[in-house]
């Protein structure tokens, strides 16, 4: 019941929300950005993390900028994404928050590029900006990034040799995992174990035995939320003493939520950012002012849309007033997120910065140890 | 309806009204065909939503790498399945029910699996963008109202075709298969084939329409071949009405647009979509096509006129032989050495105490059971064995002890059912089972529906249905059971008539009062063994007869 009063209540604001023009002193701009996200399905709480992130930075527009917004769930079929953009393209449209899907972005970019719609997301899967569509921008590190981050922090930091690797069956997990290959085999490093583990597999033990069977030095997962949580719960039960470096689904708090803090003593994760982690006076306000509206913890795909829009917006407010004038400010220019500095790299990658958290058993929020800057998913460093 | 979608698709629709109605085009094909296999062959068939992404990849793996064209792409499109729907088709369509949906699952889960873990031909989990679009004699059909009639188009040739079929002899048998498969081969139809055809017929359906999809969203993903896809097609079929083909359209229409208009709920649209469909199904549980005849009954088409098979022929002399039939059940003998002959125009009572294998052996005449040996020769064909239609072919038709009518049709529908096999269509089978009707006195019957009819006309109707077939050997199974005296007498009067004509009967009946009268020749069963067998009137003064089966009473 209290989930369902949850969903309403945002429901309620969001209606609310779409119909509101924000005061300025003097009107800088309008702008009309529909939120397509997947509210339902197994991405559902990371495309919440994903609406509520472009709700609150449309909420918290610049000065003299006017919004109009709607938010349509969009599923998790390429289907429901398409059927859901068309319907958005219905009005005038400044550009869209778009699912962190990646066949659904991929089904979404022949008709954006048909009706010159800018798409901004944080899909980090999927060669969705590798297209040739000038209309993508990903406000997400993508895995050359992360995964690079992820390999080095592994290898450079820890000083392992000996990873296992465990990633999901689907695009997500093999994108992940395509990476982690390459990374590492830069890096001088062979994995000893890889597997793909089914999103639905209800008891991961089998897969951290054959593992450990293979002796490794450290467990490389890039799994989701869910399996995440499960692999470190039975790692923590079975007393696992091989450390554990996750993928981005183990920064979300709602993934923390579902271990204790002692189980997840000693665990890192690359993630983009951790907003919970603090470090600024202004991702502190963010986390606040999330919490305040959604009462829940934001993550890093909540912020990478909160920054995606604020650099939306930042145009608008900047005089771009048509899609097309939009999509060149974020094609050509440079936006101070609170994440990180997002500027495209031509194809419509703007995030090139990744962190690694880590757990220290006393609490489910997480420290950033280590920051990379300036990826490009090529990496060059050898391993120590 | 058609109409209707007409003018909004014209007149009020915009791009984005299009794309909604294009895409429920697409799911209206893939229901018409899961119409076929499901709501007409009653085959819970969970592969449907594979299918659909086979026909899905085909499209955009050849589109998307290999730059083949519609022309090209398309029929493959529907071929892949097919031959897929062929080939699981034999072996799963053995299994019943129940176990015939899981082993249709376990195919549309090793198709995804393969899918997802082939990323060198798939795209792997991220699938497969630029599929190109529709063109068409050299025409790119673009989106919006182009694409949506060409959508619309494949809908209504595959509607077209479908419900001719429905409508035909084909369809009428397949209803008879899902209803009573039993019965279905006895009445000489190939049960196993026209399994096998709708599921294949079906497949080519789904791959139409994972084909028309993946050009509609250019891209090709696993979703296509999860099991989202198939539960939509099923509750289309289930909403709209089962089997019909103008409830896989309503359906569509409906089910496509229904959560569209509650998206501004956002993830709650999920908790009126549901309602609504829960009501929909509560309100009209024979879907909407359903809720539509209840409330505009159609008229009764008039009866033919009723018209005599040609070829009845009166046979003479031994037409049925049974040399040595045995039948065990584990360790248990149900029919052990049962011998004997079923001559022109005769009726043979078979009696003997419950358990005697009386039924067993009119199983296995008739070939439902398959005897572990002996013969059972008509003429000189052995016939033991045999598929129960080809020994119907052969001219043997029976009834059953516990009778199976459609509950869903009409009587004269139900008699022409036996027809299908023989007539040139549905006004002939119908004009044949209408006279096997009025030989019974049973004309009246013709126009009523068979759900509801007292028993002893449901036997009475039976009993037509055995006739239409013009048998030269017809096995009934308790015919007089739960009659009253007056309604035996009349039936023993039908029997005595159908066997003047050259029929052979074997009737299997515990009421001696209306046996012993009837029957020229008898013989009982104990046990699964011959116990007697010669004329009635040495029946009751029989010592073992009386012993195993009427007791001392009987004398």
């Amino acid at each position: 019941m209290r989930r369902f009063l949850s969903i309403l209540s945002a429901t309620a604001f969001s209606a609310v929300f779409s119909a509101t023009l924000l005061p300025g002193a003097a009107l800088a701009g309008e702008a009309s950005v529909p939120v397509l996200v997947p509210l339902t399905g197994f991405l559902s709480l990371e495309g919440t993390s994903q609406r509520n992130g472009a709700v609150l930075a449309l909420k918290d527009a610049p000065a003299g900028v006017a919004v109009r917004s709607e938010v349509i769930d969009t599923g998790t079929s390429p289907e429901a994404a398409v059927t859901a953009l068309e319907r958005a393209a219905g009005g005038k449209v400044t550009a869209v928050a778009a699912s962190m899907l990646g066949t659904q972005m991929l089904a979404m970019l022949p008709l954006a590029q048909d009706y010159g719609i800018p798409l901004v997301t944080v899909s980090g899967t999927a060669s969705i900006t590798e297209q040739n569509n000038p209309w993508v921008f990903r406000f997400f590190p993508g895995d050359a990034v992360t995964k690079e981050a992820h390999a080095r922090y592994v290898t450079e930091e820890l000083g392992k040799k000996r990873p296992a690797v465990i990633y999901q069956t689907t695009a997500y997990g093999q994108s992940g995992k395509a990476h982690l290959e390459q990374a590492f085999k830069t890096l001088g490093v062979e994995p000893v174990f890889e597997e793909g583990v089914d999103p639905a597999a209800k008891d991961l033990l089998p897969v951290l035995t054959k593992a450990l069977a293979a002796k490794p030095d450290v467990l490389v997962l890039h799994l989701h939320s869910g399996p995440t949580a499960l692999f470190i719960r039975q790692a923590a039960a079975n007393g696992v003493a091989v450390p554990i470096v996750a993928g981005s689904a183990m920064h979300q708090p709602s993934t923390a939520a579902l271990l204790e803090p002692a189980e997840l003593k000693g665990v890192c994760a690359e993630t983009a950012a951790s907003p919970i982690s603090g470090g600024s006076p202004e991702m502190e306000a963010f986390t606040a002012a999330y919490r305040a509206a959604f009462n829940a913890e934001p993550d890093a795909f909540a912020l990478g849309q909160y920054d995606s829009i604020r650099m939306v917006l930042a145009a608008v407010q900047g005089g771009a007033d048509s899609a097309e004038a939009v999509r060149k400010a974020l094609s050509g220019g440079t936006h101070q997120g609170l994440a990180m500095t997002y500027k495209s790299d031509g194809k419509g990658n703007m995030a090139h910065s990744a962190v690694i958290v880590c757990y220290d058993g006393a609490s489910r929020v997480p420290s950033i140890t280590k920051r990379y800057d300036n990826l490009t998913g090529v990496v060059t460093g050898m391993v120590k | 309806m058609v109409a209707a979608l007409l003018a909004y698709a014209l007149l009020y629709a915009s791009p984005y009204g299009l794309r909604v109605l294009t895409v429920a085009g697409v799911y209206a094909l893939a229901a018409i065909g899961f119409q076929i296999v499901f709501g007409l062959g009653g085959a819970l068939s969970l592969a449907h939503g594979a299918f659909f992404g086979l026909g899905a990849y085909a499209t955009g793996i050849l589109g998307s790498q290999w730059g083949w064209g519609f022309a090209a792409t398309f029929p493959v499109s529907l071929l892949v399945p097919l031959l897929l729907a062929l080939l699981v088709g034999l072996p799963v369509l053995r299994l019943e029910s129940h176990y015939f949906a899981l082993a249709t699952l376990g195919i549309a889960q090793v198709v995804h699996l393969l899918a997802v873990n082939s990323p060198a031909l798939t795209g792997g989990a991220n699938g497969l963008p630029g599929v190109p679009g529709i063109v068409l004699f050299g025409w790119a059909v673009p989106r919006g109202l182009p694409l949506a009639a060409v959508v619309w188009g494949f809908v209504a040739l595959g509607g077209l075709l479908a419900w001719r079929l429905a409508r035909g002899r084909w369809g009428r048998a397949l209803t008879l298969v899902r209803d009573d498969p039993l019965a279905a081969g006895t009445l000489g139809l190939d049960v196993g084939g026209l399994r096998l055809a709708a599921f294949a017929l079906s497949a080519v359906y789904a791959g139409a329409a994972g084909a028309l999809a993946v050009h509609t969203q250019r891209v090709v993903s696993p979703e296509v071949l999860e099991f989202p896809v198939m539960v939509s097609v099923l509750t289309i079929a289930v909403v709209g009405g089962r089997g019909r083909v103008a409830g896989a359209i309503l359906g569509a229409v409906l089910l496509l647009h229904l959560p569209e208009w509650f998206r501004f709920l956002e993830r709650s649209y999920l908790i009126v979509y549901g309602v609504a469909l829960l009501a929909t199904i509560v309100l009209a549980p024979h879907g909407l096509t359903g809720l539509l005849d209840r409330l505009f009954p159609a008229r009764p088409a008039p009866l033919p006129k009723p018209e005599a098979p040609s070829g009845l022929a009166i046979a003479n002399g031994p037409l049925l032989r049974v040399e040595g039939l045995t039948k065990g059940f584990g360790g248990v003998r149900a029919v052990d050495g049962v011998s004997l002959t079923l001559k022109a125009g005769t009726i043979t009572g078979l009696i003997g105490p419950n358990g005697s294998g009386k039924t067993t052996l009119v199983n296995l005449i008739s070939g439902l059971e398959t005897p572990d040996g002996g013969r059972v020769l008509m003429g000189s064909a052995d016939l033991a064995g045999q598929r129960p239609d080809r020994i119907a072919r052969a001219g043997i038709a029976r009834t059953f002890q516990a009778v199976s009518l459609p509950e869903g049709a009409s009587v004269l529908a139900a008699v022409a059912a036996a027809r299908l096999e023989r007539d040139g269509s549905i006004a002939q089978a119908e004009a044949h089972a209408l006279w096997a009707l009025e030989r019974l006195g049973a004309a009246d019957l013709a126009a009523k529906p068979c759900a509801g009819l007292p028993a002893a006309l449901r036997r009475r109707v039976e009993l037509a249905r055995a006739l239409a077939r013009q048998p030269a050997v017809l096995l009934l199974d308790e015919p007089a059971a739960g009659l009253t005296d007056g309604e035996k007498a009349e039936l023993a009067g039908h029997l005595r008539a159908i066997a003047a004509t050259g029929t052979a009967l074997l009737v299997v009946e515990h009421d001696m009062g209306f046996l012993l009268p009837l029957a020229g020749h008898v013989l009982c069963l104990d046990q699964g063994r011959p116990l007697y067998e010669g004329p009635p009137e040495g029946v009751r003064s029989d010592p073992a007869v009386v012993a195993a089966y009427l007791g001392e009473g009987a004398r």
